[in-house]
C-alpha cells in the first residue's frame, strides 16, 4: 500500500514541470525568508495565485517549496547581518552572527544550511511514519467528533492571541463571521447581503487572505516615509563560500543535539499554534542546558546554530502531520495550505490520507524533495539575497501591491475579488494598528464553513446535542478545547498563581475520561497511565511550596 | 470630563457592528428543508462576538485612564498630525482605489503600469531621475506580470476600453 501510494505520488510530482515549480518556489522562499520584515506566511500567501491553474499536487508541492525555503532563508540574514529574516531564526543569530563576525561566516552558513537539511529530513521521515497512523484514528470519527475537532482547532485562536486573549478571541470570531457572508453552502440561502449584489457571493477566501495578510503588511512596511525609501539591509557586498564539507561533518558529529532539536521541532509543530518561532528558541535553550560548555553559547558556538536551525525546519514536518492527519491547521502557513486545498476542491479532514492517498503522499514526497532542493539552492540564493537586499522597500511594496490585484483576479476572473482584496487590505491594516492579531482571523475564515458543515450533518442525524458529550472522541476534543482556551492564562500565570499547579493534573484526569469510554485495550491503558500521572501531579500540587517556582 | 480611551471606542464600534448584524440575521430566509437553519450558525458566532465585545468593553473601562491618556497624549497631534503620520498608507489606498475604479477603462496592463508608477513616485519622490526609473520599473514589472498571467497561466485579465488586445 505504502509503495503503491509512493509510486502514485512519484508519478504525480516526479516530472520536470513540478520540479521546476518547486525550484522556483524554494528560491522565492529562500529570498523572502532572508528579507527581514517579510514573513514565510506572506510568501506562501503570495504564491497561492500562481497555483490555481496547477493540479492540486503540483500547487501544494510549489507551496511546500516556498515553506521549506522560507524556513532556511532566515538563517542568511540572521548570520550575516544579525537581523533574523523571520522569527523562526531568531536564536540562530545568537551564535551565527558572532561566528560570522569572528571571521568564519562560510562555516556559520554551512552549519545553518546542513542543520536545516537534516532537521527537515528527520521531520519528513516522521511525517511519513506518523501521519498515516494518526489518520487511522481519524477514520473512527463521526460528525459529532469532526465538529468537536474543528471546535478545538478554533479554540487555538486563544493560543494564537499572544498577550491579549480577548482581542485574539474577537479576531477569531471576526474570521468566522467573515466566512458567513454570502450564499450558505448547505441550504443555498443568501446571508448578510443587504440587497447588494456584490455581497451575495460572499467574500472569496484568497482575496480576504491576501488583503488581510499581505496588503496590510505592505502598508505597515511603507508607513514610515524614511524607512520606506531605505534599502532592505545595509549589507553592501558579500563574497562568502559556504563550507559544506566541514559544516556537514560538524553537524553529524553533534548528532545528539541534532536529533534532540529536530524532535523538539517536530513536537512543537504538532502542537497547534506553537510554530517555528517558538521551537528555535526552545531547542537553543535545551542545547545550552545539555551542553558541557554552556559558557560558549553566544560567542559563536556550532551547537548554537545547529539547534535552532534543525528545530525550525523540523517544525514544518510537525505542523504538516497535524494538517494531514487531522485536517486542522497548526499554524498560519498550514491554514493557508488548507485554504489552497479547498480551492482545489479537496476537503481536508481526518480521512484525507485514506480518501486521497496519492495527493497525501505527494505532499509527503514534496516535503522530502524540498529539503534537498533548498540544500542545493542555498549558495545561489545567497548571491540573489545580496542583490535583493539592495532594493528599496517602497519599490518592492509597489510591485507586490500590483501583483496582489492581478493574482486574486486570476482565481475567478472577477474584478469584485480585487475590491474584496482592497477592502480587507484596509480592514487588516486597521486591525493591525489596533493590536488585533490577524492569524486567528485567517483561522476563523478557513475553519468556519467546515465547522458549520459538520454541525449541520450532526444535527441532520440527530437533534440530540448530548451526543457531543457521549461520543468519546467528541468529548475528548471538547475537553481539550476547554483547556486550550485557558492555556494562554496558564502560560501567563504559571509559577505566579497557585491555580496553575492544578492545570496539568486537571488536564490529564479530564482527558482520561473519554479514553476510558473508548473500545480496545490500548486507550484504557493510556487512560490508567494518565490517571496515575495526574494523581501524582495533583499530590505534588497540593503540597505546600513557594509560589515563584516556574 | 475625560475622553473615552481608544479601546472603549473600538469596543463600542464593535458592539454596534455586532448589533447591526444580529438585526440583519433576522432577514435571513429560513427554508422548509434542513435541520440547521441558515441563520443559526451566524447567530451563534454573533453571540460569541457579543460576549467577547462586552468583555473587551469592561476591560477597557476598568483600565487605568491616566496610563492610557499619558500613552496616547504623545501620539496626538490632531487630525493633521494623524494624516501626516499615515500619509503613505492613505495615499496608497487612494491610488489603489483609483486603479480599481478605472480598471474597466485602462485595463490591467495600462492601469497596472499607472498604479505601480504612481505608488513608486508617491512613496519614493518626484525627482526627474527617479521618475524615469519609476517608469522603467513600472513598465517592466507589470509587463512581465501581465505576460506571465496572460500567456503562461492563460488568465484573461481585464482589457482596456481604448486599446485593442491589452
Amino acid at each position: 500500500m505504502l509503495i503503491e501510494n509512493l509510486l502514485g505520488a512519484i508519478a504525480e510530482i516526479g516530472n520536470l514541470q513540478t520540479l521546476a515549480f518547486m525550484i522556483i518556489g524554494a528560491t522565492a522562499g529562500l529570498i523572502s525568508g532572508a528579507i527581514p520584515g517579510f514573513t514565510i506566511a506572506m510568501a506562501v500567501v503570495l504564491t497561492l495565485p500562481f497555483t490555481f491553474g496547477m493540479p492540486p499536487a503540483q500547487g501544494i508541492a510549489t507551496m511546500i517549496g516556498v515553506f521549506v525555503g522560507g524556513l532556511s532563508g532566515g538563517l542568511m540574514s540572521g548570520i550575516l547581518t544579525g537581523i533574523p529574516g523571520t522569527p523562526s531564526s531568531v536564536a540562530t543569530t545568537f551564535d551565527g552572527f558572532p561566528m560570522a563576525r569572528n571571521g568564519d561566516p562560510g562555516f556559520a552558513l554551512g552549519l545553518g544550511v546542513w542543520a536545516s537539511f537534516f532537521g527537515g529530513i528527520i521531520s519528513a521521515v516522521l511525517l511519513i511514519a506518523v501521519a498515516p497512523q494518526l489518520a487511522r484514528v481519524g477514520l473512527e470519527f463521526q460528525p459529532w467528533d469532526y465538529f468537536s475537532l474543528v471546535f478545538f482547532a478554533l479554540t487555538i485562536t486563544a493560543s494564537l492571541a499572544g498577550q491579549n486573549l480577548v482581542k485574539g478571541l474577537i479576531a477569531g470570531a471576526l474570521g468566522l463571521l467573515i466566512a458567513t457572508f454570502g450564499e450558505d453552502d448547505i441550504n443555498g440561502v443568501a446571508r448578510f447581503d443587504f440587497g447588494i449584489e456584490y455581497l451575495q457571493e460572499g467574500f472569496g477566501f484568497l482575496p480576504v487572505l491576501i488583503g488581510l495578510f499581505a496588503f496590510s503588511r505592505l502598508m505597515t512596511d511603507v508607513r514610515d516615509p524614511k524607512a520606506a525609501t531605505m534599502a532592505l539591509t545595509d549589507m553592501q557586498e558579500v563574497s562568502i563560500r559556504i563550507e559544506h564539507r566541514r559544516a556537514a561533518l560538524t553537524v553529524l558529529k553533534n548528532w545528539g543535539n541534532l536529533i534532540r532539536s529536530s524532535l523538539i521541532g517536530v513536537f512543537t509543530g504538532i502542537l497547534p499554534a506553537a510554530g517555528s518561532s517558538i521551537s528555535n528558541v526552545l531547542a537553543y535553550d535545551q542545547a545550552k542546558k545539555a551542553s558541557k560548555t554552556p559558557e560558549e553559547f553566544g560567542t559563536g558556538c556550532a551547537n548554537g546554530i545547529i539547534a535552532p536551525e534543525s528545530a525550525n525546519n523540523a517544525t514544518a514536518g510537525g505542523s504538516l502531520i497535524t494538517m494531514m492527519a487531522l485536517g486542522i491547521p497548526g499554524d498560519i502557513i498550514t491554514a493557508v495550505m488548507l485554504g489552497a486545498l479547498l480551492i482545489h476542491d479537496v476537503i481536508p479532514s481526518p480521512s484525507f490520507i485514506t480518501e486521497a492517498p496519492v495527493l497525501a503522499y505527494s505532499i509527503f514526497l514534496a516535503f522530502f524533495i524540498a529539503n534537498f532542493l533548498v540544500l542545493g539552492l542555498q549558495s545561489g540564493a545567497l548571491k540573489l539575497f545580496v542583490l535583493v537586499t539592495r532594493v528599496r522597500m517602497y519599490v518592492l511594496a509597489a510591485v507586490i501591491l500590483a501583483y496582489c490585484g492581478i493574482g486574486v483576479f486570476a482565481l475567478h476572473n472577477i474584478v469584485s475579488d480585487i475590491w474584496t482584496l482592497f477592502i480587507f487590505g484596509i480592514v487588516g491594516y486597521i486591525l493591525r494598528n489596533l493590536g488585533f492579531p490577524l492569524a486567528p482571523v485567517i483561522l476563523g475564515v478557513v475553519l468556519g464553513p467546515i465547522a458549520e458543515k459538520w454541525l449541520s450533518r450532526s444535527l441532520a442525524i440527530s437533534t440530540d446535542v448530548s451526543l457531543f458529550l457521549t461520543h468519546p472522541w467528541s468529548l475528548f476534543f471538547i475537553i481539550a478545547a476547554v483547556f486550550s482556551m485557558v492555556f494562554t492564562l496558564y502560560q501567563r500565570d504559571r509559577g505566579k498563581r497557585p491555580w496553575t499547579r492544578f492545570y496539568p493534573p486537571a488536564l490529564m484526569l479530564s482527558l482520561s475520561l473519554p479514553l476510558f469510554m473508548m473500545e480496545g485495550v490500548i486507550r484504557p491503558v493510556v487512560a490508567v497511565c494518565l490517571v496515575g500521572a495526574g494523581l501524582l501531579l495533583l499530590y505534588r500540587a497540593k503540597k505546600p511550596q513557594t509560589v515563584n517556582e516556574g | 470630563m475625560s475622553l473615552p480611551n481608544r479601546d472603549t471606542i473600538i469596543a463600542i464600534v464593535l458592539l454596534f457592528f455586532t448589533g447591526v448584524l444580529i438585526w440583519a440575521s433576522f432577514d435571513i430566509r429560513s427554508p422548509d428543508y434542513g435541520t440547521l437553519a441558515p441563520s443559526a450558525w451566524p447567530r451563534s458566532v454573533l453571540a460569541i462576538l457579543l460576549v467577547f465585545g462586552l468583555i473587551y468593553l469592561f476591560q477597557s473601562l476598568r483600565a487605568m485612564p491616566s496610563e492610557q491618556n499619558t500613552a496616547q497624549s504623545d501620539e496626538r497631534g490632531g487630525l493633521v498630525g494623524w494624516f501626516i503620520k499615515y500619509r503613505n498608507p492613505l495615499w496608497c489606498y487612494f491610488i489603489y482605489f483609483l486603479f480599481l475604479a478605472t480598471l474597466p477603462i485602462f485595463g490591467a496592463l495600462v492601469g497596472g503600469i499607472l498604479l505601480v508608477f504612481c505608488l513608486l513616485s508617491i512613496l519614493g519622490g518626484f525627482a526627474p531621475k527617479k521618475l524615469l526609473l519609476h517608469g522603467a520599473i513600472a513598465t517592466i514589472s507589470m509587463g512581465a506580470m501581465w505576460s506571465i498571467f496572460t500567456f503562461g497561466l492563460r488568465v484573461i485579465l481585464p482589457r482596456s476600453s481604448f486599446i485593442d488586445g491589452i
